[in-house]
């Protein structure tokens, strides 16, 4: 099935919103993502919590569909790429980065720490992957893991992640359905958590939101109320 | 001779033992296994316990020092109250003998002396149990029990719990094969089962010693002064405070039964608040309270100093109040012998009748009341089965073994093999079992670096990571709740009275300076802190009562066609004069039949009406909450098949209602078929995949195979590294490990307990066999009423998500242009 995304405006550049999660500059070949999560099963699996191996696995593969399909030359990761220090400890999971990240050496990463990262250590040098604090300025916006850091002033134009936004929708027939969304105000675009094994927090939106969900392969923006 | 002086003991009483005394204590003499059916308040504690201690002569002269016999009850409450029981008898009999009690109450410090020296008797629920053989030296500290009692065991034996006690007893024989266990139960339809599911490890018939002499029960049902037409769950309910209150003057003392926690909290305002004479003398008495408080009202009830407590089932045990008159039911009891438990309460004195009050909350309550009155005339009463080989109670003992000094799989197998439960666990499931906790095997090479236990060098299975223990054994239990937070008084400088727990998910949704009730006042939250909600009294006026999980049972089969039997005029009241309770209804099936028809056995009702919701179907089999659960997704996922169309469902104990938000018309899409018994099973497990049930099932077996960990007591920071929720678990299962055994569990668990499958099939076939009856509506008839305003509801759907979603973009969008 062909992956519908969305269009929007934010700070003067227009951005395609993808069901993978992930938002796409086609001006400056950029891809954002946030969340990701990486080894947070094999993490579980050491501390003695069985988690079926393949969720790192998918999340990478999903990536380098994005990567493939966009041609994108940049990928900026908006936080919490390693899920904790025991990642460090699990090869099955290194060795599944250092290959996914081979396969897109002309691709150049950044990431902006995360809380997270920040626990988890830098990935090791070898993945040659630029590591930086928030914010990162990239042309007008910066580039934060989270929206709500000290310092951050509510003009500036801010791209982040951290929250790992769903909404709860309600229709016809008392259906209802929680999904993930990306969360785009004026100032602000929250992305959703990109990894596969990854949970969700409910978002309230406010007036001034638009909120965007992600169903099967499709970004649909919401209208009115929720 | 321990005998003679128990013979004695009683003459000093100035009692005679009974004869089903003697006959099971001669039977505990001969080493026999058995269960002991006998009403509340007559003896039955003396009983298995005299019995015990000629048991524990006959091996060692009674000589003190280690533990002779575990006690176990299914509550907490009822564990202090035990303890007393025993205590009382054993100053005389047995002096130099310790009589203790472990639960998830009993202090640390206690719990600290006991480690080191268990008493001679202990009294226990199977969560501590549990924990006991997951202690290093559980065998040195538990082969000396001679005598296992199982109190209550009709309210363990259809639970997980009773399967941990099963496993405990196999575990227990295998240290001691002269052990002897004796079961005490009330009223089962099937007692013969129950007796040979407990005695399955010992390998004989065991002895079922009867002495219940069905006690007569007197009930009343209390009328509103007008029956609503339109009856909505718990709406009418509070408007009988009234009448409550002045029957609470009418008797010495009177137990007032709730079925929730939050009913309990809510009528215990309701009452004080409508008559405040009451304050100083009703009390309230739930599960969640602190045990201070519980034990605070217990004391109260004993010593006459209450007037009334309302309570949850949490009060429906065992504890022998000797003053209680009267005992109320508020709202459904929902089966025959929960209800004869209840009013097993009052009365206690010998030759005194039991009085029982029923207090509908709602219309079609009143009916339910009658049929109630009618069943337990006839005496139908309800049967309970043992779970047969749940998945997540064996991963967890498997744990728990491997702690408690580790098992030689071949060895462990054969001992989990005697309970009734496992006889039949095959080899495929043992190996899974296996498998799973170790991280072996070829189903599990999806686990890389994954492993709980590990065989050592010497054979033996043991669990070698210290954290793993322990949070193994912090999370024994197979009562499901949420993550508890305390409730304290606010103070400066300190914490203040502990109030009781509630569950964090209500606290979370508080803000600080909310108003709530708990534990019978009005509080506000102050802050929270370490999972601690401090607290302190308030008099605003916004409050809200805090809803507790779990605790909605279906209607049994015997109390729905005691229903049914009233509505087809099968049942004529003996005496002269009809009873007041079926003339009260008779308005409200007047406009029944009127508008539709009535519910029935020899035809099967279907209304149909159309809102701007959508196309509702309503049907009525009278099958209880549970198989109208299981029907509706059925009939949902059947006729979705053909055309993509989304449902939701809301079901009552009486019926269902599908709701579609496509056009729907009953004559064209209701034909035989649709109610074929064909295929059945995959059938609900396909319908299940498009609903949203098997994943809230999964949240329970998640937590008691120990994959959901809800963190240390007390401690600052939960341990966030491995929190995930069973919901995120229940997906990534699915996706990539969709042949685990514990998946394949929630599935079966929710086919076997919550759609109850078999009671399922049985009402498909009625429903196939009977001629349908279409009645288009004008407007919802007061069967249907309940169900249109019933707010949880079950969904399922053929469309895909993005359509759904597409579609309901365009409604929003049609509402904003209009």
């Amino acid at each position: 099935m062909q992956a519908e995304f969305a269009n929007i405006e934010f700070a003067g550049h227009c951005f395609r919103l993808l069901p993978s999660g992930a938002i796409f500059s086609v001006a400056h070949q950029t891809l954002w993502v946030a969340d990701l999560h990486l080894g947070k099963a094999a993490t579980y699996r050491q501390l003695g919590q069985p988690v079926p191996k393949g969720t790192t696995t998918a999340t990478l593969k999903q990536l380098t569909g994005d990567i493939e399909q966009c041609q994108a030359q940049q990928v900026i990761v908006l936080g919490d790429f390693l899920h904790g220090p025991l990642v460090h400890g699990s090869q099955s999971t290194l060795q599944a980065i250092s290959t996914w990240r081979a396969q897109h050496a002309h691709c150049a990463i950044t990431l902006i720490r995360g809380n997270h990262d920040d626990k988890a250590g830098d990935p090791p040098q070898s993945l040659n992957i630029r590591v930086v604090d928030q914010p990162f300025e990239f042309e007008t916006m910066l580039c934060c893991h989270d929206d709500q850091a000290p310092g951050l002033s509510p003009h500036s134009l801010v791209l982040s992640g951290h929250t790992h936004p769903v909404v709860v929708v309600h229709g016809r027939a008392r259906e209802r359905f929680r999904l993930a969304c990306f969360v785009v105000s004026p100032n602000r675009v929250i992305l959703p958590a990109y990894g596969a094994f990854t949970g969700g927090h409910v978002h309230k939106p406010t007036s001034e939101e638009s909120i965007y969900v992600i169903a099967d392969q499709t970004v649909i923006k919401l209208s009115g109320p929720i | 001779m321990i005998e003679s002086r128990i013979q004695d003991w009683f003459k000093q009483q100035g009692w005679r033992p009974f004869a089903f005394q003697q006959r099971v204590w001669q039977a505990m003499r001969e080493q026999q296994w058995g269960l002991l059916h006998a009403g509340t308040g007559s003896g039955k504690t003396l009983a298995s316990w005299l019995g015990a201690l000629q048991v524990c002569e006959s091996t060692d002269e009674l000589k003190a020092g280690c533990l002779k016999v575990l006690w176990v009850t299914p509550m907490r409450a009822l564990a202090a109250d035990t303890t007393v029981t025993l205590a009382d008898s054993a100053k005389d009999l047995v002096p130099h003998w310790r009589i203790e009690m472990r639960t998830a109450d009993t202090s640390a410090s206690v719990k600290a002396r006991q480690g080191k020296h268990l008493p001679e008797v202990l009294v226990t629920t199977p969560e501590s149990l549990s924990l006991l053989l997951a202690s290093t030296d559980a065998q040195a500290r538990l082969q000396s029990v001679q005598v296992v009692v199982v109190d209550e065991w009709h309210e363990l034996i259809a639970s997980k719990r009773g399967v941990q006690v099963q496993l405990a007893l196999a575990r227990l024989m295998r240290w001691q094969p002269a052990l002897v266990c004796w079961g005490m139960s009330a009223t089962l339809g099937n007692l013969e089962q129950a007796l040979q599911t407990l005695t399955q490890p010992s390998g004989q018939p065991g002895l079922l010693v009867c002495d219940d002499m069905p006690k007569a029960i007197s009930m009343e049902v209390v009328l509103p002064p007008k029956v609503e037409q339109f009856p909505w769950a718990g709406h009418m309910g509070l408007s009988l405070v009234g009448e409550v209150a002045k029957r609470i003057w009418q008797a010495q003392t009177t137990l007032v039964f709730v079925n929730t926690r939050a009913q309990a909290e809510r009528w215990y305002q309701a009452l004080l608040e409508h008559d405040s004479g009451l304050a100083g003398v009703l009390a309230l008495h739930h599960g969640s309270l602190d045990q201070s408080v519980r034990h605070w009202v217990e004391a109260g009830l004993k010593q006459g100093s209450l007037r009334a407590v309302v309570c949850t089932s949490s009060l429906d045990l065992g504890v022998d109040f000797l003053p209680v008159e009267q005992v109320m039911q508020i709202g459904s009891a929902k089966g025959v012998a929960r209800l004869m438990q209840r009013a097993g309460r009052a009365g206690h004195a010998p030759g005194r009748s039991a009085k029982l009050v029923l207090v509908p909350t709602h219309s079609l309550e009143i009916l339910e009341a009658v049929a109630a009155k009618d069943a337990v005339l006839k005496l139908s009463i309800e049967s309970r089965s043992s779970p047969v080989a749940p998945m997540d109670v064996l991963t967890q003992h498997l744990v728990t073994i491997a702690l408690g000094g580790g098992f030689r799989p071949a060895e462990l197998r054969a001992e989990v093999q005697l309970t009734h439960a496992y006889r039949d666990l095959s080899d495929s499931d043992w190996q899974w079992a296996l498998d799973f906790v170790s991280g072996g095997g070829k189903a599990l090479a999806a686990y890389p670096d994954y492993r709980r236990v590990v065989a050592g060098e010497d054979g033996v299975w043991r669990v070698p990571d210290r954290q793993l223990a322990r949070r193994h054994r912090m999370s024994i239990g197979t009562i499901v709740s949420d993550a508890m937070m305390q409730v304290r008084v606010w103070r400066k400088g300190g914490a203040g009275a502990r109030l009781g727990q509630l569950e964090e998910s209500f606290i979370a949704r508080l803000k600080v300076g909310d108003g709530f009730y708990f534990a019978g006042r009005l509080l506000e939250l102050v802050r929270v802190q370490d999972m601690t909600a401090y607290v302190k009294r308030t008099d605003q006026k916004r409050a809200v009562v805090p809803r507790w999980m779990g605790g909605n049972m279906p209607l049994s089969s015997e109390l729905a066609a005691a229903m049914l039997a009233r509505l087809d005029g099968e049942v004529q009241d003996q005496d002269p004069d009809p009873d007041p309770a079926w003339q009260a209804m008779a308005p409200l099936l007047s406009t029944q039949s009127r508008w539709s028809a009535l519910p029935s056995s020899n035809y099967l009702l279907v209304e149909q009406w159309q809102s701007r919701e959508g196309s509702h179907l309503f049907l009525y089999p009278f099958a209880g909450r549970h198989v109208h659960m299981g029907l509706a997704m059925l009939l949902a996922w059947r006729l979705s098949r053909e055309s993509a169309r989304t449902f939701t469902m809301a079901v009552n104990d009486y019926g269902f209602e599908l709701l579609c938000a496509q056009p729907l018309a009953a004559q064209e899409v209701l034909s035989p078929a649709l109610f074929t018994i064909d295929n059945l099973q995959p059938e609900i497990l396909a319908s299940l995949n498009a609903s949203e049930l098997s994943q809230r099932r999964f949240r329970e077996i998640a937590r008691v195979a120990g994959l959901v960990f809800q963190g240390y007591p007390g401690a600052k920071k939960t341990a966030k590294q491995i929190q995930a929720s069973s919901g995120l678990f229940f997906e990534v299962f699915r996706q990539y490990d969709p042949s685990n055994a514990l998946l394949k569990q929630a599935y079966d668990e929710v086919l076997s307990q919550e759609l109850e499958h078999e009671r399922l099939a049985q009402t498909l076939q009625r429903m196939q066999s009977l001629p349908l009856l279409i009645k288009p509506l004008e407007r919802p008839t007061p069967f249907a009423f309940p169900l249109l305003v019933e707010r949880l509801r079950e969904r399922l759907s053929s469309e895909k998500l993005s359509e759904r979603v597409a579609r309901l973009v365009r409604d929003l969008e049609k509402a904003i242009a209009s």
